[in-house]
């Protein structure tokens, strides 16, 4: 026992590459770690990876051609990044939507949202050794997939909104098919509760590892479930509410300390909130069009520019189009959450133990082709 | 009071008369926007710190005559997002605020890898997304096919 309390032999300090292929970086990330032993003195993580330029391939394309790419960015989200880039648009050249088609895009949000929560939900407890409820989750998640895709035809990279509306009507068999799977998805998390939430080795895993403090999420302008883990309740939804969702009865969950477990509560509590919002979607639908067809088929915005955000899966997504009057962008910026939600772990990871890194940049959730853009 | 008000007056003793435009019905998406001068960024971004925002996407839009910085501001409180931009010569250095908000810190890396900005005071404008060799700056207009190059006065005149 002695023996141990010497101290270290070597003392250095080592450079190890978490990353790029690591199964814990969700996407191409290497994070850079300078370690004292087991412990992190500076986390400097290398990005760029995934980046195909979608903000100069935005100046080189009409507004509509730039639709799909929206949904490539976060590919775990691409309804919501998709809805919020025909919403920019339309804000920017005053294109009306018809009430049929703001219900339709809502709930198509909202399914992305809860697929894109659960993929975290599955991933995030694998990273931490637990198989089971990964398999457990993309079951569920697998439906909202087949639901999305009887729709927009695609699974993942959605491109379903257009400038006035959407591509398609959705019929009686989705709005059973989503009504069903709601119940479904509420009739679970007492199960996911049972086996992940009050499982004593993920409590310890995540109680008080990763702590983000309101400061720093000010400060590196954190937004989304990690900034309400933090206890701030905001939410653009709620802050400036886009689309219809003044409409709807929904709670903002916020956490108290903004570690990891706060960060896990808040996002299975959205979910929970998303069922709520499709559930009175559904019963307040209307009937009519899907999509506004006095709308011009190519767009040309009057001169001057608009900033909209909407709430993605991982926070505030802000698309900053400037036009010049023609048919293509002249300036296409989109302010993406990941890009703060990583960038906040230079400070965060400082001291933590590399075993709790993996945990943290788990709980983080951070799609980094988002930030590469 | 909101913290959009206050910034509003603290704005009106700091700048002149007519750099600030109003937005009641948030056409672009902010309550106001300031034209700030290059040399007032630094004392604007404080001012906005100690009014408790964060600081929510730094951009530069490129013109024939001139490239503008553009900041959005925001806070945790409903409707209270606002912008202000300044006006910087071509290749010229921009203050930076990567001591006021540290996300400044990574965003001024990618204007600088995408439009060659230099900010001075930012001591690590590495390249975030591009290869680390990259000696262009792709976003700049006069780099690859690009649809308009204009004069700043032609979309904002």
């Amino acid at each position: 026992m002695a023996e141990q309390l010497r101290e270290p032999v070597v003392d250095q300090i080592y450079s190890l590459n978490l990353g790029p292929q690591h199964p814990s970086t969700h996407g191409v990330l290497r994070v850079l770690l300078d370690l004292d032993g087991e412990f992190i003195i500076k986390a400097d993580p290398i990005i760029g990876y995934g980046h195909r330029g979608h903000e100069k391939m935005g100046e080189n394309r009409t507004y509509k051609q730039f639709m799909p790419n929206s949904s490539r960015m976060d590919y775990l989200s691409g309804m919501l990044f998709n809805h919020g880039f025909a919403l920019a648009v339309e804000k920017l050249s005053g294109i009306e939507v018809p009430e049929r088609a703001k219900y339709i895009r809502t709930i198509c949000a909202e399914m992305n949202r809860i697929s894109s929560h659960l993929l975290w939900f599955g991933t995030y407890v694998m990273d931490l050794g637990g198989f089971t409820p990964f398999l457990y989750a993309f079951d569920d998640r697998e439906q909202i997939l087949d639901i999305l895709d009887s729709v927009s035809g695609s699974r993942l990279t959605y491109s379903y909104c257009r400038f006035g509306g959407v591509c398609k009507d959705v019929g009686t068999d989705f709005v059973d098919r989503t009504r069903a799977f709601v119940k479904r998805l509420l009739s679970r998390f007492p199960d996911y509760h049972n086996l992940v939430t009050k499982n004593i080795i993920f409590i310890h895993r995540t109680r008080g590892v990763g702590v983000v403090t309101q400061e720093q999420a000010r400060q590196f302008g954190v937004t989304g479930p990690n900034l309400r883990a933090t206890g701030i309740e905001y939410d653009v939804r709620k802050a400036e509410p886009y689309e219809i969702y003044d409409r709807f009865d929904f709670n903002v969950p916020v956490g108290s300390k903004g570690d990891a477990l706060d960060r896990y509560n808040v996002r299975l509590e959205e979910m929970v909130q998303s069922c709520r919002i499709i559930e009175q979607a559904l019963d307040q639908m209307p009937k009519g069009d899907y999509h506004n067809e006095s709308a011009a088929f190519k767009v040309r915005p009057p001169k001057g520019e608009v900033y909209f955000a909407v709430e993605s899966a991982r926070g505030q997504t802000g698309y900053y189009l400037v036009s010049d009057g023609s048919a293509f962008p002249y300036r296409c910026h989109i302010r993406v959450p990941s890009f703060g939600n990583l960038h906040v772990l230079t400070d965060v990871l400082k001291g933590t133990l590399v075993a709790d890194a993996i945990s943290i940049l788990g709980s983080i959730d951070v799609v980094i082709p988002e930030i590469d853009r | 009071m909101a913290k959009k008000d206050d910034i509003l007056q603290k704005l009106r003793e700091m700048l002149a008369e007519d750099a600030i435009r109003m937005d009641e019905a948030y056409k672009a998406g902010v309550a106001f926007s300031a034209q700030v001068p290059l040399d007032k960024v630094r004392d604007v971004a404080a001012a906005f710190k100690d009014g408790g925002f964060y600081l929510e996407s730094v951009t530069v839009l490129d013109f024939q005559d001139t490239v503008e910085l553009v900041y959005h501001m925001n806070a945790h409180e409903p409707k209270s997002r606002v912008s202000f931009r300044a006006l910087c010569g071509h290749d010229q250095p921009a203050p930076t605020v990567s001591d006021i908000f540290a996300t400044a810190e990574w965003q001024e890396r990618e204007i600088h890898e995408f439009f060659g900005n230099p900010f001075t005071g930012n001591t690590d404008l590495r390249r975030l997304l591009l290869p680390e060799d990259a000696d262009y700056y792709p976003l700049k207009k006069t780099f690859g096919k690009v649809h308009a190059y204009v004069k700043r006065e032609e979309i904002y005149g």
